[in-house]
């Protein structure tokens, strides 16, 4: 077969000259280098600050920098024209910290003193999960009049596939 | 009576586990073959206590009994018997038993088949994959208990009536058949999905698949025996968990496309990233494998890249099932966040003190050095660099800056899609320019006038070919550039293994069956390898095709009316609300046609689901003429309440996207082509080639 004569080592047995050794260091140098500043200014310049609905109202220094925001959904602000595919609704703060995520969202929805924000998406269509209590997961910036302008949104709904007290359904007569 | 015949056969097996650690053990210590011999006797019984457990899990399901909360959970009377069978693993509980279950096969296995060729190893590999099990069923036993039942206690104030054991707590009575079967919950819609049905236990295999690699790299720490031994005997064990964890990645990301709409298959969530992690790792490792086997260097770096994928099949693990990934403080959600890391740490922290006690006594020294920049086995270093930063970057993004700023900064910083396409498409590159010229470079030294003959060729086909994507409208120069490089890798791979044929065919009097044959037999890995070079080209082409030149578009239609977009017709015709379907859901479908230069090519009929029974009771259903071109992909966005007459689509088209999927079939067939190698020779060859090699 013609590859065995490729795989036979030409220089076999040869002690390694010294000028090869600081070429393999520099190579191996430049390669690592390259690595570690791809990492690093990836990690400076690409992160988005993860931010409660509180911090960004609060805090005016956000305005207009790309983030991230996290709040309940209340179901009836939620206002979609299919035409345009524009996509408007509220969120409410919910604490960044929680031990059961369904419960929060229920907590925040039902408290007339969280703070809110409104919401707005351009060429989205509706999110099957968008709906009362859901977990809003936004990824956007804060717009002068106030309204938080979404690229991306994830939502999450745990209401049925995580109940805080699991099965209270089965006790009759309910 | 199946909650105790789980339960009692999951304590059973937990016992067995530990009882074989010892034996092994002791056996190993003190040379006592018998003990070793009843070690291994525990592991196959072991294995079959878990199947039992498992078993009597999935029966539960299918019989539906509703009285164990977790088939309660996961399925509902309505549901399908497919599905109610993949609720096996459709929530945390019965997956953990699952994946019990397919560890206590691959120890079984491993023990099984290496019995007699690698029994030096075989106390180790008891000890190490049983401690590993053990830990996995402790974790069902007394964290995520698959076989709780529900119970009523009626006395108890309101909200404290309802109450989860195994047996049966004094003073309660079992709910109704009939109340527990109409409050079951059944499974998540979204998860009701073929690719969604298989893509847990692929990725679950390939995961728990490198238990063994990783066991019988430990037992040769452990016995000091390292010379190639350990890696002869876990070599197909690699591949095949590689095999079944590509195929879980790709059928996770086929599920995204076809569920989660919008058309994106890879959204570099922390989830996905966690599965991701491990494949890097092993992949990084199967290629510098092969330096230690042809020229017995990277002994450590091999041990540590075998350890470490396996501590990234833990932290992966831990990762996704703790709900670490939305915050560091959702830790504490779930009981199993303490325990899994715990364990991860400890496995982490052992092999590698391990590894560093062999290092230090000089067991892992290589036989040659690094002689060339521009050697084979150079390039193979460069190449695990490249996957270990990709590793890294995506680990560091994923997991570590997050916790490390909100440890440290009191601030969570999140990474999303757009910054992992834009800061890692540099490294991909890269591996696609290694994966052109590393397999024609040779071992020790490569001489420039040699490469450069042997480049030549491939080089031209892709440049020719590079015009095909040109004539197709493909004009944006850095696209034009990234295809060059994947489609160089790819001709690197046929015409190396054209010329491997040619060769052949000159010597040999045979048909070309028989050739490609002879050269599969004679040499799997390479030939499987160049096989899997081209399916990761094809899928490189898929990629470029479908992220840069994505088009997109959104209508409002009356009945009859059309839109057009990149050469195609697309005509509304009419919506048809309130079908329902046998499982229950109910139907809402646009029907429309597409039609391209004036023929009708294709109906189309994208369309809303309603699940009446669930919370989360909508999922739009997109539909998609597919082609090796692209996927003209359709969303029904919404319609007028009061007539369907005028309907809102979402339309996108996707330019090769489906050469992702079957680059990916080529991968796992190249895969399998270099893993299966002896299934086609007759078994008198088979025993002269074994008798050969074992001299």
């Amino acid at each position: 077969m013609t590859d065995t004569t490729w795989e036979k080592p030409k220089v076999e047995g040869k002690q390694l000259p010294k000028s090869n050794r600081i070429q393999f260091i520099l190579a191996g140098l430049i390669l690592l280098g390259a690595v570690a500043y791809l990492i690093f200014s990836g990690t400076i310049t690409g992160g988005q600050y993860f931010l409660t609905v509180d911090e960004v109202v609060n805090n005016p220094e956000y305005e207009g920098r790309s983030v991230r925001l996290s709040g309940a959904v209340l179901g009836d602000s939620i206002v979609f024209d299919a035409e345009t595919l524009s996509l408007d609704f509220s969120i409410v703060h919910i604490p960044s910290e929680f031990d059961n995520l369904a419960e929060t969202l229920h907590d925040a929805v039902n408290n007339p003193d969280a703070t809110q924000i409104n919401v707005h998406l351009d060429n989205e269509v509706i999110p099957d999960l968008l709906q009362h209590e859901a977990q809003a997961i936004l990824t956007g910036t804060l717009g002068e009049d106030g309204v938080f302008y979404a690229t991306e949104l994830l939502l999450k709904c745990p209401s049925r596939y995580e109940e805080a007290v699991p099965g209270q359904s089965i006790v009759e007569g309910q | 009576m199946l909650a105790e015949v789980g339960y009692l056969s999951l304590i059973i097996a937990f016992g067995i586990s530990l009882y074989a650690i010892v034996a092994a053990f002791i056996g190993e210590r003190n040379h006592t073959e018998s003990m070793v011999r009843s070690a291994r006797n525990a592991v196959l019984v072991a294995f079959g206590m878990v199947t039992v457990s498992t078993g009597a899990l999935l029966y539960a399901l299918m019989v539906e009994d509703y009285t164990i909360s977790y088939v309660w959970s996961v399925t509902s009377p309505s549901m399908p018997e497919f599905y109610r069978a993949t609720a096996l693993w459709g929530s945390q509980e019965g997956s953990l038993l699952f994946w019990s279950f397919l560890m206590a096969a691959f120890a079984a296995a491993a023990v099984v088949l290496n019995w007699k060729s690698h029994r030096r190893l075989m106390p180790g590999v008891i000890v190490y994959t049983m401690a590993v099990l053990a830990f996995f069923l402790g974790v069902s036993i007394w964290v995520e208990n698959p076989f709780v039942r529900w119970w009523l206690d009626s006395g108890a104030p309101e909200g404290q009536q309802v109450l989860q054991a195994v047996f049966q707590p004094a003073g309660t009575v079992q709910p109704t058949a009939t109340r527990l079967a109409e409050t079951a919950n059944g499974l998540n819609p979204l998860l009701r999905h073929f690719g969604m049905a298989i893509h847990p236990p692929m990725l679950y295999l390939g995961f728990v698949g490198f238990l063994i690699p990783f066991a019988f790299a430990m037992a040769a720490l452990a016995s000091g025996d390292l010379s190639t031994n350990w890696i002869k005997a876990s070599r197909r064990w690699t591949l095949t968990s590689w095999l079944f964890l590509s195929l879980g990645l790709m059928l996770g990301g086929r599920w995204a496309y076809d569920v989660l709409g919008w058309g994106g298959y890879w959204a570099w969530d922390p989830v996905e990233n966690a599965a991701l992690l491990p494949w890097l790792v092993g992949t990084a490792f199967l290629h510098s494998v092969m330096i230690q086997e042809k020229r017995g260097m990277l002994k450590a770096w091999n041990m540590a890249l075998v350890l470490g994928t396996f501590s990234a099949v833990i932290f992966g693990t831990f990762a996704t099932r703790s709900g670490l990934v939305e915050s560091v403080h959702s830790f504490a959600r779930s009981g199993i966040g303490v325990p899994m890391f715990l364990f991860w740490f400890g496995v982490t922290f052992i092999s590698t003190a391990m590894a560093l006690w062999r290092y230090n006594q000089g067991m892992l020294k290589d036989e040659h050095e690094f002689k060339s920049l521009f050697s084979r086995e150079t390039l193979f270093v460069v190449n695990n660099v490249v996957f270990l930063a990709i590793f890294f970057a995506v680990f560091w993004w994923s997991f570590g800056a997050p916790i490390v700023s909100e440890l440290f900064f009191n601030k969570v910083v999140t990474y999303g899609e757009a910054h992992f396409n834009q800061y890692l498409w540099p490294l991909l590159l890269a591996l696609y320019v290694l994966m052109g010229i590393a397999p024609l470079s040779a071992w020790g030294y490569t001489s420039v006038k040699r490469f450069g003959k042997a480049i030549l060729i491939p080089v031209i086909l892709s440049v020719v070919s590079l015009g095909v994507f040109f004539m197709m409208g493909m004009t944006d120069v850095l696209s034009l550039v990234g295809y060059w490089i994947v489609l160089l890798a790819g001709w690197v791979a046929i015409y190396e293994t054209y010329r491997g044929f040619m060769a052949r065919q000159k010597i040999h009097n045979e048909n070309p069956l028989q050739t490609v044959a002879a050269l599969l037999q004679r040499n799997p890995r390479r030939y499987g390898g160049y096989l899997i070079h081209l399916g990761v080209t094809i899928i490189g082409i898929g990629i470029i095709g479908s992220t840069v030149y994505q088009a997109e578009t959104q209508q409002t239609l009356e009945t009859g009316e059309s839109l057009e977009i990149g050469g195609y017709t697309l005509t509304y015709h009419r919506l048809d609300t309130g079908l329902v379907s046998s499982d229950g859901r109910i139907i809402d479908r646009a029907t429309l046609t597409l039609s391209r230069n004036g023929r009708e090519i294709d109906v189309i009929s994208p369309r809303r689901d309603f699940f009446p029974e669930s919370e989360m009771n909508t999922m739009t259903i997109a539909d998609a003429h597919s082609s090796l071109e692209n996927d003209f992909y359709v969303l029904l966005v919404g319609w007028e309440e009061i007539s369907t007459q005028r309907a809102t689509f979402k339309v996108y088209i996707n330019p090769l996207i489906n050469l992702v999927w079957w680059g990916g079939i080529v991968l796992i067939v190249g895969t399998l082509a270099a893993s299966w190698p002896h299934a086609i020779l007759p078994v008198r060859v088979r025993e002269t080639m074994r008798k050969g090699r074992e001299q």
